[in-house]
C-alpha cells in the first residue's frame, strides 16, 4: 500500500511538473509586434518557430523573407516564417526557462536565453551576452484565436 | 515487494513517456501559417508600444573603450584679464593631443511600457606641447590635461504603439583633475534633454524636444529634433539628434556600417590648477568642439565591434569664464556678459578607435 501511495505521488509530481513547464507552449509575439513565435515542446526542450511576420516579403524582392543575415552562407536562403529562433530551452522551475538560445534575424546574431513567465500571458525573454547583466529584455505575450 | 516496486517504476517510466510523446523531430514539416494571421492578445488589456529601435540603426554600446589622437594645433590666447604677470596675448603651439575614452550603458528596466538605461563614461585629454607659455591656461593645459568623469541615464517611455517621449540627463565633473586630486562633487554640471516623438514605422521615428546642454561649452538651453531613418532600401538612412549630432548612414551588410556627419562635442571645465592663479580665481574653461568625421562600424565577432573614426576638429569655443562665487550662469547665444579671457582653440585632424561591447 506504501508503495503505491509513492509511487501515485511520484507520478502526480512529475504531471505537476510538467504541466508548470508546458505553460510556454503557445503562440506569443514580441513587443515589436513584428513577428509571431510558436513555441513547441520537442523530447524534453522547448523551441520556438517563426510563424507570422508583419512584413511577410522582403521590400526589395518582393520574394518571401529569407535568413539573409544568417552568418552561415548555405542558411541565408531559408525561408524566416517557420525559422526556430528560439531554441533549447529546459524547464528550471519557478516559470523560468535555461540554457536556450534566441536568434536575432535583423543581424543574424544569437545570445543565450533566459525565459521568465510573469504571468499566465506574458514572458521576459532575456538575451544576454556571457553574463545575465549584459543583456536586454523583451516582454512577449500570448496570443489566442479570434472569438 | 520486489514486483511492486517494479510496477512503481514502470508506472513512472511509463507517464515520462507520455509526457514527452510530443513532436520529436527537428524537421520542418508543411505547416499553414495562414492560421496564425487572425489572433488576439490573450489578455485583452494588453496594449502595444513602440519600441526605441528602427531598421539598421548602427549598434547600441554596452562598453566601450576607445583612444583618440589629435593632430598639431595652436592656441590663441586672448588678455589674462586681471591677472598680475603674464597677460600678455600669445599663441602656443601644441604638437598634439590624445586620451582614453571608456563608456558604459547598462538597461536596468526592460519592459514593454518602458526602458531605463544607465551609464558612466570617463574622456581624457592630454595636451602636448613644444614650449611653455607663460598663460596660466596653458600651463595648466600641459600639466593636467582635461578630465571628464559623469554617470548618465535614458528614460525611453512609450505612451502607445507609434507616441514616445525620451528622457536623458547626465552629470559630469570636468576639469584639469586627476583621480589623486579629485574635483569637488559640487563642480558637477547637469545636462538633460526631453523628447517627444513619434515612430511613423519600423524605418522611421522623428522627435522634437528641449535640451539644457553644455554642449556649445557653457550653459544653454537649445531646441532638440531626433530623426532616426531607413531608407526602403535598407541601404541609407539618417541618425540625428540636431544639434548635437548628425550621421547618415551607409549600410554594407547589419554588421559592416559607415557613417558620415559631425558632432558637437562640449562642456565646462573647472580649472583648478595648482599654481596659485587660476585655484583662487573660480574659472571655468567653455570647451566646445566641432568633429566632422568619417566613422565605420564592423564586427569582429558576433557581439565585438570596432569603430574607427576619421574626421576634421573645428574648436568652437575655448573661452574662460569667472563666477561670481561658485554659481554657473546664463549668457546663451545673446547675452552680453564678457569672457573672462577669449581664446581661439585651432583646427586638426583627428583618429578615434575604439572596441566595443554591443546591446543584443
Amino acid at each position: 500500500m506504501k508503495t503505491i501511495i509513492i509511487s501515485c505521488a511520484l507520478w502526480l509530481a512529475h504531471l505537476v511538473g510538467s504541466a508548470q513547464a508546458d505553460q510556454l507552449l503557445g503562440v506569443w509575439e514580441p513587443s515589436n509586434g513584428k513577428a509571431r513565435v510558436k513555441i513547441e515542446k520537442i523530447g524534453e526542450k522547448y523551441y520556438g518557430k517563426i510563424v507570422w511576420l508583419k512584413e511577410p516579403n522582403d521590400p526589395k524582392t518582393g520574394q518571401p523573407k529569407v535568413d539573409k543575415n544568417n552568418p552561415d552562407v548555405s542558411l541565408r536562403s531559408v525561408p524566416l516564417k517557420g525559422y526556430r529562433m528560439l531554441k533549447d530551452f529546459k524547464f528550471l522551475g519557478n516559470n523560468q526557462w535555461d540554457n536556450g538560445t534566441i536568434y536575432d534575424p535583423e543581424n543574424g546574431s544569437t545570445y543565450k536565453c533566459i525565459i521568465k513567465m510573469t504571468d499566465s500571458n506574458t514572458l521576459d525573454i532575456r538575451g544576454y551576452i556571457g553574463v545575465e547583466a549584459l543583456g536586454r529584455t523583451d516582454v512577449w505575450k500570448r496570443l489566442n484565436t479570434k472569438k | 515487494m520486489l514486483r511492486n516496486y517494479f510496477l512503481t517504476f514502470v508506472f513512472f517510466l511509463s507517464s515520462c513517456y507520455f509526457a514527452a510523446a510530443q513532436p520529436d523531430s527537428l524537421t520542418q514539416e508543411e505547416e499553414d501559417f495562414s492560421i496564425y494571421e487572425n489572433l488576439n492578445f490573450a489578455d485583452e488589456g494588453a496594449k502595444r508600444f513602440c519600441t526605441p529601435k528602427v531598421f539598421d540603426l548602427s549598434p547600441s554600446k554596452f562598453i566601450s573603450l576607445g583612444y583618440e589622437y589629435q593632430g598639431a594645433f595652436d592656441i590663441d590666447y586672448g588678455n589674462w584679464s586681471n591677472a598680475s604677470g603674464s597677460t600678455t596675448q600669445k599663441t602656443s603651439r601644441f604638437s598634439g593631443a590624445d586620451g582614453t575614452r571608456l563608456s558604459a550603458n547598462i538597461p536596468v528596466i526592460a519592459k514593454t511600457n518602458v526602458v531605463l538605461q544607465v551609464g558612466f563614461n570617463y574622456a581624457k585629454t592630454n595636451y602636448h606641447s613644444y614650449a611653455i607659455n607663460q598663460n596660466p591656461l596653458d600651463a595648466a593645459l600641459k600639466s593636467n590635461g582635461l578630465t571628464t568623469t559623469g554617470l548618465n541615464t535614458t528614460l525611453f517611455k512609450p505612451f502607445s504603439e507609434d507616441k514616445f517621449m525620451i528622457f536623458q540627463s547626465s552629470g559630469d565633473l570636468n576639469g584639469d583633475y586627476s583621480f589623486s586630486d579629485p574635483l569637488h562633487p559640487k563642480y558637477t554640471r547637469i545636462s538633460s534633454a526631453v523628447i517627444f516623438g513619434k515612430k511613423v514605422n519600423d524605418r522611421k521615428m522623428i522627435g522634437f524636444g528641449i535640451s539644457r546642454t553644455y554642449r556649445v561649452g557653457e550653459l544653454n538651453y537649445i531646441p532638440v529634433m531626433l530623426l532616426n531613418w531607413t531608407a526602403p532600401s535598407r541601404t541609407w538612412g539618417v541618425e540625428m539628434l540636431a544639434p548635437a549630432r548628425v550621421n547618415i548612414r551607409k549600410t554594407f551588410s547589419p554588421r559592416n556600417i559607415l557613417l558620415f556627419g559631425y558632432e558637437l562635442e562640449g562642456n565646462s571645465y573647472r580649472i583648478v590648477s595648482n599654481d596659485g592663479v587660476t585655484a583662487s580665481r573660480n574659472i571655468e574653461l567653455r570647451r566646445s568642439e566641432l568633429k566632422f568625421r568619417v566613422t565605420w562600424e564592423t564586427s569582429l565577432q558576433q557581439f565585438v565591434w570596432m569603430s574607427l573614426q576619421f574626421g576634421y576638429r573645428y574648436g568652437y569655443s575655448f573661452n574662460l569664464d569667472q563666477f561670481e562665487s561658485d554659481k554657473e550662469f546664463f549668457r546663451g547665444f545673446f547675452g552680453d556678459q564678457s569672457y573672462f579671457q577669449e581664446n581661439k582653440l585651432g583646427g586638426t585632424w583627428y583618429l578615434q578607435w575604439s572596441i566595443n561591447l554591443v546591446s543584443p
